[in-house]
């Protein structure tokens, strides 16, 4: 049998990974919510379970897996397909809550992805973060900030499942369904966040504005109106009828360039400056109209989804 | 030099070491054709492991430890576990370090070690990505074929605990070992499910093998 043969960098480091996955395994639940095998959710409080929206299949009769290998029923407590994120909640308090990491994830950190997508214990992988990337369109009609990629292997199942650092603090919500089936990880400030907003309203609440729009060059000429450098801004193509947009005065032909001050050249950043906090306030969009810089007050409507 | 510097320096002193001690005890089994298949010196006398489907379909004349090659012969072999167990011609060949794998835990660090795409001795290193059991049908004595396979041939389906891995495996790892941190054989690497995804037979299992097949020493009695 082998002894020990006393401490090596490589022995902590294995006893450090253990317990990375002890202590976080214990908040990874197995989420069994689709007619495919079941995927993987992260403790977010004592009866709410973080995980994947694309997961969620279906509203009703949903079980969640404890460690334990106990199940409990659970019900949709919300949902925000645009950041593939979904809020469960417990029919009782059962669940240890898991612990963000707080500060932000780096490039070449060691990173443990954890799923639990059966009742036959925790399972893991290691790696680092390979990349840290955004703002993207995930293709489900949503904008993320950012995201984290890494190198652990991502196993069927770990979909809703955390990625953690060294300590066992969540760093991430791993999914495959945001990007066309590759693999990605939800910063887990951004997942805490929405997790938060789905706790208290049930959905995520966006800006909405009611226009179609396509990104333009900026001439020379139009600069100097501006009175700033800016390459580009958004050609209004339409503009929905009773739309906050028609409301506010804006017409087809103008050029967006900046909402409330902020320089506006491409749609994702139209999208994504038109956050839950704007709703019902009047926002002052610069448009280019006519050879004129013009604002218009706009008050920003709620998206339906 | 940094904190940092000395400690991956150190890391990689450590890992050095572990991975010298492995390859001690690392044998090739040629197959005559694609260069074959691991093996791990499990026992005194020259007794080697690897698994029975690298040898199923020849019957390995010699194994290759350092720059030795050395005639071999075959003692026995488990389908269903997919073991055999060969004695070298050499009864002094390095014994590996066998780990105790009764309280392997899920995020160990692990190494697998062996000849993926026929490089010698190469290493891979990862963790237990998690630890479960394995159906396997015990075949009747005579059956030809990988014991892992389902058929509707006879045979008694049986559990058999299994260690998982994210460390890339290969053809050629096969019968190699799976070590912990300190280079404890913790199992035989045996087989890659769904292209990422490693599987090894745990060293208990092959110890009860090998302790089953080996000739016992013979006991005097008194009457």
């Amino acid at each position: 049998m082998a002894k020990e043969t006393g401490e090596n960098p490589l022995t902590a480091l294995s006893e450090a990974m253990v317990a990375a996955v002890a202590s976080a395994g214990a908040a990874t639940l197995t989420v069994d919510a689709r007619r495919r095998f079941p995927a993987s959710g992260i403790a977010f409080a004592a009866d709410l379970v973080l995980t994947a929206d694309h997961v969620v299949e279906r509203e009703e009769d949903i079980a969640v897996g404890l460690p334990s290998g106990d199940q409990v029923a659970a019900s949709l407590a919300g949902r925000d397909p645009g950041s593939d994120l979904a809020l469960l909640r417990l029919e009782k308090t059962v669940a240890a809550p898991a612990k963000p990491a707080t500060g932000e994830a780096r490039v070449g950190q060691l990173v443990l992805a954890l799923g639990r997508p059966t009742s036959k214990g925790i399972q893991a992988s290691l790696g680092v973060v390979s990349a840290i990337g955004g703002p993207i369109r995930t293709g489900r009609g949503g904008l993320l900030e950012r995201y984290l990629r890494t190198d652990a292997i991502l196993y069927p199942g770990f979909s809703g499942g955390p990625l953690v650092d060294t300590s066992g603090l969540v760093v991430g919500l791993n999914t495959s369904g945001l990007a066309r089936g590759t693999a990605l990880s939800i910063p887990a400030s951004l997942a805490w966040q929405v997790a938060q907003a789905l706790a208290e309203h049930g959905h995520i609440k966006r800006g909405y504005l009611g226009v179609r729009s396509q990104p333009v060059e900026l001439s020379a000429a139009q600069q100097r109106t501006l009175g700033r450098e800016q390459a580009g801004g958004l050609l209004l193509v339409g503009v929905e009828e009773g739309s906050p947009a028609e409301g506010g005065g804006l017409l087809v032909g103008d050029i967006i360039v900046a909402i409330d001050g902020q320089p506006v050249s491409d749609p994702d950043e139209l999208v994504a400056s038109l956050t839950g906090e704007r709703i019902g306030q009047p926002t002052p969009i610069q448009v280019i109209r006519a050879g004129q810089v013009v604002t218009q007050p706009v008050r920003i409507g709620e998206r339906r989804s | 030099m940094t904190a940092s510097m000395i400690l991956s320096a150190w890391f990689t002193d450590s890992l050095d070491e572990v991975v010298r001690r492995v390859q001690r005890s690392l044998a090739v089994v040629q197959d005559g054709r694609r260069g074959g298949g691991a093996g791990v010196v499990w026992r005194p006398g020259g007794y080697i492991v690897t698994n029975y489907h690298v040898v199923a379909h020849i019957r390995p004349q010699r194994v290759v430890l350092g720059e030795r090659s050395l005639p071999v012969r075959l003692v026995a072999q488990e389908p269903a576990f997919d073991l055999a167990l060969l004695q070298a011609d050499d009864p002094n060949l390095p014994v590996a370090l066998v780990a105790d794998t009764h309280d392997l835990r899920v995020g160990q660090i692990v190494l697998a070690v062996g000849h993926p795409w026929g490089q010698r001795g190469a290493v891979s290193m990862g963790i237990i990505s998690s630890l479960g059991e394995a159906v396997t049908i015990r075949r009747p004595p005579g059956w030809r074929g990988n014991g892992w396979r389902r058929s509707l041939s006879a045979g008694q389906t049986e559990s058999v605990p299994i260690i998982r891995t994210d460390a890339a495996l290969a053809p050629g790892n096969s019968g190699g070992p799976l070590v912990n941190a300190v280079g404890g054989v913790i199992g035989i690497n045996t087989l890659i499910v769904g292209g990422d995804q490693g599987v090894a037979i745990p060293s208990q299992v092959v110890n009860a093998f090998v302790d089953q097949r080996l000739p016992r020493p013979v006991r005097e009695s008194f009457v």
